[in-house]
C-alpha cells in the first residue's frame, strides 16, 4: 500500500504541477458553458437600426391595427426609460395599396426592395385570415424577408395581426365594446413543490413555487460538473500509461512494484486530481451562490452522494483507460481508443433531455442503473425537484461497486500483460484472452 | 547462500520457449555476468528473476526465499531500455525511485552518488536537459540508490563513452567490495572477461556455459594462438593445422586442430612474414561465444 501511494503521490503532483491543470480547471467550465454565458452576455447585442416594413393587407382593416400597435411599441419598448438608449429597433410600418392585377410583379418589386435595403420585409395578410377554419391548410399570413425564419419581426407581428383577426370575428359575431384582455386571459399553470410538515411546529407549511430553472439547472450542473471531473481524473490515464510504456519507465518501474499496485497508484492519483477539481468547483459554487443570494439552490444532501459516485466513476472508468493505454504501441493508437472509451461518460449527455423530463419514467430508471452510466444519470435524477426513490441511488451504488471490483480486476490483468509488450497493438479478442488466460 | 536460485525455470511465449528447464546458482557477493546472443533469453531470466514475469515451470528463490513482491526491494534493477520521467528533477526522481524499493537514508544517498558521478548540480534540473551520458548515470543511480543486496543491470554499458563506462565499472566493483551481489548481461567479451567472477551463456534458451572463466576455458583448451604480424595481409589459411583464423586487422586469432604443433606453425608463418608478437593462449570469450553461437547463425546465413 506504501508503494501504491508513493505512485499516487508522484502522479498527482505530476498532474496538478502543470499550467494545463490549472488552465483547465477555469477554463473546461468556462467552455462547457460558453454558449449559455455567450447568449446572456451577448443577448443584448441587437441591431437597433430602424426596421421599415410593407403591409399588403387584403383584408382591408388589420394594417390600421398592425401600424398602431407598432407605434404603441416603439413608443414604450425602444428606449431604456432610465438611461434613454436606444434598446432595440423603431418598426416603421407602412400600408402598401394592392396591384391586384400585378401581385406577384408587386411582390417580386418589393421583394428587390428588400435586397436593395430599402425595405426590411414585407407581410401579405389573405382575406381567408379572417375565417382560417374554412381551410387550415393554406397560408394566411406571409412574411418575407431576407432571414424570415428567424426575424424577430415575425414573431412580433403575430401578436397584433391575431388580436385585430379575433375582435373582428367577435365584432361579426355581434359581441362588441368588452374587455378583450379579460376575455382571453391566458393563464399559466405554475410548478409547485409539495406540501410538508414542519417538524419542528407541526404546521403545514404552504409550498414554494417549484422554478423551471431551478428544475432544470441544479441536474445539468451535477451531470455537467460529474462529466469534467471524469475527464479529468480518468481520461488521462490512458495517455499517462502509454507514455510511461512507450518511454520504457513501466518496466524500470514493474522492477519495484506489482503491475495491479502500479494500476492502482495511478488510479489514487487520477481520483486525488479529480477531488481537488471537485473541491475547486463546489467552493467556488458555494461562494457564488451565497454572493448571489441563492444558496438554498445547492442540494447539500446529494453532496456525499456525488462525492462517493465520483470516486467509484474514477475507478470504474479509469481502470478502463489505464488498461486501453497500456495496450497501445503509439500515440495514433491511443487517439483511435480515446473515442470508445469516452463513450460510458457521452451516452449519458446524450439521453440527458428525456431524463431531465421524466427522472421518474421506466426508461430513466433502467438507464440510470446500468453501472457506467449510474453516477452521472443518478446525479442528474437526484438533482431534479421532485428527487427519486431512496433504495434507487443505493442499488446503483451496489451496481457501481461491483462493476468498479470487475472492471478494476479484468484491467489489471490487461494492464499486466500490456504494459510489456512492444509492437502492434492487441485486438479486442486478444485482450479478452489476457484477462482470463494471462 | 545463493542470492538467486533457479531451478527448472520454463518460459513460454505461445509457441516459443524462450527459457527452458533453467537451473541457476548466482552465490552472494558476486559478479556474475550473463552473454548470450539477442533473444536467447537473458532478458525473459532476469525479468523471471525481478517478478515482471512469472515462470510456466519451475522454481525461483532469492536470498533462499520463494519470490515475492516483498523480497524484490532487496533486488535494484535496471532494465536495458532506459526509462526515467522527463520531467521531473533528478532529485525528486531519485527520491521516488528509492522510495519505491523502501530504501533508507534516501536524502544523504542522493547526495552522496551525485557528488560521486558530478552530478550534484544538476540535482534541481529537469531529467529532459540532461545528456544521455548523464541520464545513463541517473538511471544507475535509480538502481542503487534503496542500497539492495543485490544489483541486475541489463547491458550497463551500453551506449556509454570510456569516461563514463569506467565510472559505472569502478563503481559496480566497488559496490561488490561492500558485499553485494552483481548480476549483468552485456554483449562486451572483454568487459565480461575482466569484471565477471562468473560467467553464464544462455543460448535458445538453455544454458550453454556457467562456470568462473578459467574454468570455461579450460574446457575448450589452449587451441589457440594469437599472432601479431609485420605483413597482417598474408594468408595463413594455407598452413597445416590452422582451422580458423579469426581476423582483428592488427591481431589475427587462429585456432589450431588438436594435433597441430604450435612451433611448426610459427615456423610456417616465418616463412610467410617476420612475426611481431606469438602467444600460446586459451580461446578468449569472444572466441567461445561465437563457436558455440556462430554455427547456427551461419547456416541461417546461408539458409
Amino acid at each position: 500500500m506504501h508503494k501504491v501511494w508513493k505512485v499516487a503521490v508522484r502522479d498527482y503532483i505530476a498532474a496538478v504541477k502543470t499550467k494545463g491543470f490549472i488552465i483547465g480547471l477555469a477554463v473546461v467550465p468556462v467552455v462547457m458553458s460558453g454558449s449559455v454565458i455567450a447568449m446572456i452576455l451577448l443577448g443584448d447585442q441587437v441591431d437597433t437600426t430602424d426596421k421599415k416594413i410593407a403591409v399588403l393587407d387584403h383584408t382591408g382593416f388589420v394594417a390600421a391595427a398592425v401600424i398602431e400597435a407598432a407605434e404603441e411599441r416603439n413608443a414604450s419598448a425602444v428606449y431604456e426609460k432610465k438611461t434613454g438608449n436606444k434598446v432595440k429597433p423603431v418598426y416603421l410600418i407602412e400600408t402598401v395599396e394592392i396591384d391586384s392585377l400585378n401581385l406577384n410583379q408587386q411582390k417580386l418589386e418589393l421583394s428587390d426592395q428588400v435586397r436593395a435595403d430599402e425595405l426590411h420585409g414585407f407581410v401579405e395578410i389573405f382575406q381567408e385570415a379572417l375565417h382560417p377554419s374554412q381551410n387550415w391548410d393554406d397560408t394566411h399570413i406571409a412574411y418575407y424577408a431576407k432571414n424570415a425564419a428567424l426575424d424577430d419581426i415575425r414573431r412580433w407581428l403575430i401578436g397584433p395581426i391575431n388580436v385585430k383577426l379575433r375582435s373582428e370575428r367577435l365584432k361579426q359575431l355581434g359581441v362588441q365594446d368588452i374587455d378583450q384582455d379579460e376575455l382571453f386571459a391566458w393563464l399559466s399553470v405554475e410548478g409547485r413543490n409539495l406540501i410538508e410538515k414542519d417538524a419542528e411546529t407541526g404546521h403545514v407549511q404552504d409550498s414554494q413555487k417549484s422554478e423551471e430553472w431551478h428544475a432544470i439547472v441544479v441536474p445539468i450542473i451535477m451531470l455537467m460538473l460529474m462529466f469534467i471531473l471524469i475527464l479529468m481524473g480518468a481520461s488521462p490515464l490512458l495517455n499517462a500509461v502509454m507514455e510511461e510504456k512507450l518511454q520504457r519507465i513501466a518496466e524500470v518501474l514493474l522492477g519495484s512494484i506489482q503491475p495491479f499496485q502500479l494500476m492502482l497508484g495511478k488510479l489514487l492519483g487520477g481520483t486525488m486530481v479529480t477531488l481537488t477539481g471537485a473541491g475547486v468547483y463546489i467552493l467556488a459554487a458555494i461562494f457564488a451562490t451565497m454572493q448571489l443570494g441563492i444558496y438554498d439552490i445547492i442540494p447539500v444532501y446529494i453532496i456525499p452522494w456525488f462525492f462517493v459516485y465520483l470516486i467509484l466513476a474514477i475507478f470504474m472508468l479509469g481502470s478502463i483507460f489505464a488498461a486501453l493505454g497500456s495496450t497501445a504501441s503509439d500515440v495514433k493508437d491511443a487517439q483511435s481508443m480515446t473515442f470508445p472509451a469516452m463513450i460510458p461518460v457521452l451516452i449519458p449527455m446524450f439521453i440527458l433531455t428525456p431524463v431531465l423530463k421524466e427522472p421518474l419514467s421506466d426508461f430513466s430508471t433502467w438507464m440510470s442503473l446500468v453501472p457506467l452510466f449510474t453516477p452521472m444519470l443518478m446525479m442528474v435524477r437526484m438533482g431534479t425537484p421532485q428527487g427519486i426513490p431512496m433504495w434507487q441511488p443505493w442499488v446503483g451504488l451496489v451496481g457501481v461497486i461491483l462493476f468498479t471490483i470487475l472492471s478494476v480486476w479484468a484491467s489489471g490483468r490487461i494492464f499486466r500483460v500490456g504494459i510489456l509488450i512492444q509492437g502492434s497493438t492487441p485486438k479486442l479478442s486478444k485482450m479478452i484472452k489476457w484477462i482470463f488466460k494471462g | 547462500m545463493n542470492a538467486v536460485e533457479l531451478s527448472g525455470v520454463t518460459k513460454t511465449f505461445g509457441t516459443l520457449t524462450a527459457v527452458d528447464t533453467l537451473d541457476l546458482k548466482v552465490p552472494e557477493g558476486r559478479v556474475y555476468g550473463f552473454i548470450g546472443p539477442n533473444g536467447s533469453g537473458k532478458t525473459t531470466t532476469l525479468r523471471m528473476i525481478m517478478n515482471i514475469y512469472f515462470p510456466d515451470d519451475g522454481e525461483i528463490k532469492i536470498f533462499g526465499e520463494p519470490l515475492r513482491g516483498a523480497v524484490s526491494d532487496r533486488i535494484g534493477y535496471m532494465p536495458e531500455e532506459r526509462g526515467l520521467y522527463k520531467k521531473m528533477k533528478v532529485g525528486d526522481l531519485l527520491l521516488f525511485y528509492g522510495g519505491l524499493k523502501n530504501g533508507k537514508d534516501l536524502a544523504s544517498e542522493v547526495d552522496r552518488w551525485l557528488n560521486r558521478f558530478d552530478l550534484i548540480e544538476w540535482k534541481d534540473k529537469k531529467i529532459e536537459t540532461l545528456s544521455k551520458g548523464m541520464s545513463q548515470k541517473v538511471q544507475f543511480i535509480a538502481t542503487i540508490i534503496s542500497q539492495p543486496e543485490m544489483i541486475i543491470l541489463d547491458e550497463p554499458f551500453s551506449g556509454l563513452d570510456p569516461v563514463n563506462m569506467d565510472t559505472i565499472r569502478e563503481a559496480i566493483l566497488d559496490l561488490q567490495k561492500e558485499g553485494r551481489t552483481i548480476i549483468f548481461s552485456t554483449h562486451d567479451m572483454n568487459v565480461a572477461e575482466r569484471m565477471c567472477d562468473y560467467i553464464f551463456m544462455i543460448y535458445k534458451g538453455k544454458k550453454v556455459l556457467d562456470d568462473t572463466l578459467e574454468a570455461i576455458q579450460d574446457r575448450f583448451g589452449d587451441d589457440t594462438i594469437r599472432v601479431r604480424l609485420t605483413n597482417p595481409q598474408v594468408d595463413l589459411n594455407r598452413i597445416a593445422g590452422i582451422t580458423k583464423i579469426n581476423n582483428f586487422g592488427q591481431i589475427q586469432e587462429i585456432r589450431t586442430s588438436e594435433t597441430a604443433d604450435p612451433q611448426n606453425i610459427l615456423r610456417e608463418i616465418l616463412n610467410l612474414t617476420p612475426v611481431r608478437s606469438f602467444e600460446i593462449t586459451r580461446p578468449s570469450l569472444h572466441d567461445i561465444f561465437v563457436r558455440i553461437a556462430a554455427p547456427e547463425s551461419m547456416e541461417e546465413n546461408h539458409a
